[in-house]
């Protein structure tokens, strides 16, 4: 068989595994969410009712509009922050040498180890002591500095990669750091900074602790604290709720993604890259 | 002024807002952590300083190895898994495929749902009367019995790490389809012309020249499954009879009951042991030349 | 003369301003339309006395509530000035002075504590002589059965022992299982969580065991402790009518809705169960009954006591007015329409005789004789890493992992050191 064609089934059979494995549990989501009964499988039959995402925006008292917002704002902002932080860092240490470089990376990377709730005590005084609980600041914040060492590596790694040739030209003509950073090594670095902008905003997203303690109700409430407030007293999972309600909240996600995509595969970049 | 000569002020503006932030919300709370491993600090009774008597505790108490065992088999299993299964989607997606944008979109999706869903969901899953697994595995043949998913250590085992490489791997594509983008087609081609097969050119290029996002990945991952506690949480709660419960989920548990001193220690020892790992993926992969 | 009544007058009017324009914070979790059933009641109480409240949400999870109160009374914070606690968290709460004593409140208006159920309160709600807490509602366990199952096979009563249990269940379900194979005959709470120390309490101290005796002596590994997990785990293993997933997935919930969804003879759960079951979507509406959890030959019916207790903390700034607020939840009238709205179980005895309960609720008065006798899980202030340990041991030996005799042998030894090492 010929390498073509060899390439091109495993390719076929890659992709078809590859789509059944991620969106199985995720299209299982989807069935609960429009099933009147969750346990259509078991006991009950499979009643489609689009109840749940009705119910989900409507009834005012679980507030699903005003923590998808709040999610949006305080991903997006912790997002865009955070990768620019990442890149000035990760800039510096991959071109310019001084003392500290590696201490600081590692340092960076370790702190970013230590179990969640072993700090929440410590910012909710913080907060507290600021006046910022129940704002976005109080989550943002904490979000920044939880989520700059994946995006500090995640730039590393790829700014490590492109040739110092492009930059050591423009500052030989007389550039600076910071024209250099913001025009040329940003630019070529694109891919690298929206995949880190696209997982800190999926890490922000979904971060639970911190929103949970930081916040007391819907005025800057995230998403996944709001999908725990459904659990009713004893216990009962409102299994359709929760499951339209990460539907929902996916989609902004999915769109982020497949916008980001483009920007991400940028074949212009490749011959500037060393090899 | 030489390009790549000692450039510490200009170096420092651009690495203080990571610094600052660093410092303010993640140092300082570390800090306390590590000063409370020192103590016995109990809610209700008067702190003391004890030294190091929380990790001689930890050394003698048999619920912390067997956490340990756990937490290590656990990243043992999964990281090894999502990588690979990582870099296969990064292969596949880095190629010409039809509807490649929505594909790549697709495959987001699983890390894209809040743990705390995605946990839920797999519970519902593995539920033993009416979740998905057990109608598969009934319906395909494979069992005439509903199977206890959760009911013996190993199969709660397994149903962690189905769960957690199903959510983790689309991170893992991610990272590593952007490393994928840093290699030139051109390579390629040459290869080609010399002679190189399929296999002969993923192992001698795509490789090596991965190995920085391959760290990246590695790093993350293993941070992250050494620390996990969220889906244990809620699956299995560290059941049955305890042999899934993590470390993270036992610091957790000493939190939360009011011994700040002890889980302290236990969230010290997370993150000596992901430090390690990080230390020894940079120096397998050869990243440390970066800051050569 | 005059300058010192001014100064005065301007005093009280001070007082007075700043007291009405001091909010209470009050913490509390639950699911959405019970939140906002506390809103209501906040703003109801806020126009008769003045005195605004500031809801602070939490969500129902148990140990997220507690960190939501531990992280701010370990701080010392002022806010929040009362919350509601779990029965079982009370010990620590209260042992590490986060709680503020209400007797003087109590002798200063003589406040009349006699409605409550004096059991609940001197259990619960008092510690080192104290008392710290008003309860809320109660929670104990219970047995439901299919009345219409039990008559159809020819029995006219539920069970009274254990055993008895176990013989009609295995009858009931090998003739059941010809028109349903998934039918089972007992499901109960057997997951790794606080509900399995429930159930285990009530088989133990039913067969005359229990965790503490006297004080804080330990007798885990009792031999009435031991029968009573043998026969826990025999209704798994033995007599095979507890269904497998029992020690994985069986909380009250799921518990409820297997039994619901018809398929099980006998249910152990709380009593917000019954209002559930006779719903319209229920597949058991009309065809439940409820009585007193059995008993193994010899001993005495016995349910632990669930619940939530409301308490103002040590740090607030407004105590007074929190505890005005304390009295009006616990106040008859409140906890009439808790009992009728929610389906709650009030805290107070005479709730139980209004009409309107009587009416709306029925159940609720079998539930009375329950309360009068129910039991507490130790009032340790390391209660919950007893128990943790203890669901580990009990679960372990409900999955075949271990004996139950060696389960709770290890349990026992890992007791002592735990009493040791966090005893005050």
């Amino acid at each position: 068989m010929s390498e073509a064609r060899v390439r091109k089934i495993l390719l076929a059979v890659g992709t078809a595994f590859m789509i059944v494995f991620c969106l199985t549990p995720f299209m299982w989501m989807i069935a609960v969410s429009v099933s009147k009964y969750p346990d259509f499988l078991g006991s009950q039959s499979f009643v489609v009712t689009f109840r749940n995402y009705l119910d989900i925006i409507t009834i005012g008292s679980l507030h699903f509009l005003d923590h998808l917002r709040n999610s949006l704002i305080v991903s997006a902002t912790v997002a865009l922050a955070c990768a620019l932080i990442a890149a000035s860092a990760a800039y510096a240490v991959s071109r310019l040498r001084f003392r500290g470089r590696m201490p600081i990376s590692l340092g960076v990377l370790a702190l970013s180890t230590f179990p969640q709730i072993s700090l929440v005590g410590y910012l909710y005084k913080l907060m507290r002591s600021l006046g910022l609980i129940n704002t976005y600041p109080a989550l943002i914040l904490p979000y920044i500095a939880w989520t700059v060492p994946l995006g500090f590596w995640i730039l590393l790694s790829y700014i490590s990669r492109i040739p110092h040739d492009l930059d050591d030209a423009a500052i030989a003509d007389g550039a600076s750091r910071g024209l250099v950073f913001r025009k040329i090594v940003l630019p070529i670095a694109a891919p690298g900074l929206f995949s880190a902008i696209l997982l800190i905003f999926i890490a922000a997203f979904n971060e639970f602790l911190f929103a949970l303690m930081l916040t007391t109700d819907h005025s800057a409430r995230t998403i996944p604290v709001g999908i725990a407030l459904f659990q009713g007293l004893h216990g009962e999972i409102p299994w359709g709720y929760i499951m339209a309600a990460s539907t929902l909240a996916s989609l902004p996600l999915v769109t982020l993604a497949m916008v980001f995509q483009r920007y991400v595969i940028q074949d212009i970049t490749r011959g500037a890259l060393k090899g | 002024m030489p390009a790549r000569g000692y450039n510490g002020r200009t170096a420092y503006i651009f690495i203080a807002p990571m610094l600052i932030v660093v410092c303010a919300f993640v140092l300082l709370p570390v800090g306390g952590t590590v000063w409370l491993s020192f103590l016995r600090e109990v809610t209700y009774l008067p702190a003391k300083f004890v030294g190091l008597g929380n990790f001689s505790r930890l050394i003698r108490d048999e619920n912390f190895w067997q956490s340990l065992k756990f937490t290590a088999a656990f990243t043992g299993v999964c990281v090894p898994l999502e990588v690979v299964l990582g870099l296969c989607f990064a292969l596949i997606l880095n190629e010409r495929i039809p509807m490649r944008n929505l594909i790549r979109a697709t495959i987001l999706v699983p890390w894209a749902v809040p743990t705390i869903v995605s946990a839920r969901t797999w519970e519902l899953i593995y539920n033993y009367s009416y979740g998905l697994a057990n109608y598969v595995t009934q319906a395909v043949g494979l069992s005439d019995q509903p199977i206890n998913w959760l009911g013996s250590p190993a199969s709660a085992f397994v149903a962690l790490v189905v769960a957690d490489v199903w959510k983790t791997t689309p991170f893992v594509a991610i990272i590593l389809l952007a490393g994928l983008q840093t290699i030139p087609e051109g390579i390629y081609e040459h290869a080609k012309v010399d002679g190189a097969g399929l296999t002969q050119r993923f192992l001698k290029i795509t490789l090596p020249l991965l190995k920085p996002a391959l760290a990246v990945v590695l790093i993350f991952r293993s941070i992250d499954t050494v620390r996990i506690l969220d889906l244990i949480y809620v699956l299995t709660n560290g059941g049955p009879g305890g042999s899934t419960t993590s470390l993270s989920l036992l610091g957790y548990k000493y939190f939360n009951e009011g011994d700040f001193g002890y889980g302290s220690a236990i969230a010290v020892v997370v993150f000596l042991l992901a430090f390690v790992l990080s230390i020894s993926y940079l120096r397998a992969t050869g990243f440390g030349k970066v800051f050569k | 003369m005059q300058r010192k009544a001014l100064i005065l007058i301007a005093l009280a009017i001070f007082t007075v301003c700043s007291r009405t324009s001091q909010k209470v914070t009050f913490m509390i979790g639950g699911a959405p339309a019970e939140l906002d059933y506390w809103e209501a009641l906040a703003s109801k109480f806020s126009d008769s006395t003045g005195i605004d409240i500031a809801i602070l949400r939490q969500p129902t999870d148990t140990d997220q509530r507690r960190q939501g109160l531990v992280v701010p009374l370990r701080a010392g914070e002022k806010d929040p000035d009362a919350f509601l606690m779990d029965i079982v968290w009370i010990g620590q709460f209260a042992a590490s002075g986060w709680l503020e004593p209400l007797d003087s409140y109590v002798d200063n208006e003589g406040f009349d504590l006699s409605p409550f159920f004096e059991r609940v309160i001197d259990l619960a709600d008092r510690y080192d002589g104290h008392l710290i807490a008003l309860p809320v509602y109660v929670d104990a366990g219970l047995l439901y059965y299919r009345s219409d199952l039990l008559a159809e096979y020819g029995y006219n009563e539920a069970p009274v022992t254990w055993n008895e249990l176990a013989k009609i269940a295995m009858e009931v379900q090998a003739k059941q299982r010809k028109i349903n194979p998934q039918f089972w005959g007992f499901v109960w709470q057997g997951a790794q969580y606080e509900g399995l120390i429930c159930n285990f309490l009530e088989y133990a101290v039913s067969n005359g065991g229990g965790i503490v005796a006297r004080g804080e002596s330990l007798i885990i590994n009792s031999p009435a402790n031991i029968e009573a997990l043998t026969f826990m785990r025999d209704l798994l293993a033995k007599y095979r009518i507890s269904p497998p997933n029992t020690y994985t997935e069986m909380k009250e919930e799921q518990v409820r809705s297997f039994f619901e969804s018809g398929n099980a003879l006998f249910e152990r759960n709380w009593p917000y169960a019954w209002g559930l079951h006779q719903s319209p979507d229920s597949k058991v509406r009309g065809k439940v009954g409820i009585s007193l959890l059995p008993k193994f030959e010899g001993g005495h019916h016995a349910a632990t006591l669930g619940g939530w207790h409301i308490a103002i903390s040590r740090n607030s700034d407004a105590k007074r007015q929190a505890w005005e607020f304390l009295k009006y939840v616990v106040s008859r009238r409140v906890q009439t329409d808790f009992a009728v709205d929610l389906g709650w179980n009030p805290a107070r005895r005479d709730v139980y005789d209004s009409p309107k309960v009587r009416e709306r609720a029925p159940h609720l008065v079998k539930l009375r004789e329950v309360f009068e006798s129910a039991t507490a899980r130790p009032t340790l202030p390391y209660y919950s890493l007893l128990s943790k340990m203890l669901q580990q041991k009990v679960n372990a030996a409900l999955s075949g992992m271990m004996e139950p005799e060696k389960a709770l042998d290890e349990a026992q030894a890992e007791a002592r050191e735990i009493a040791a090492r966090y005893k005050r």
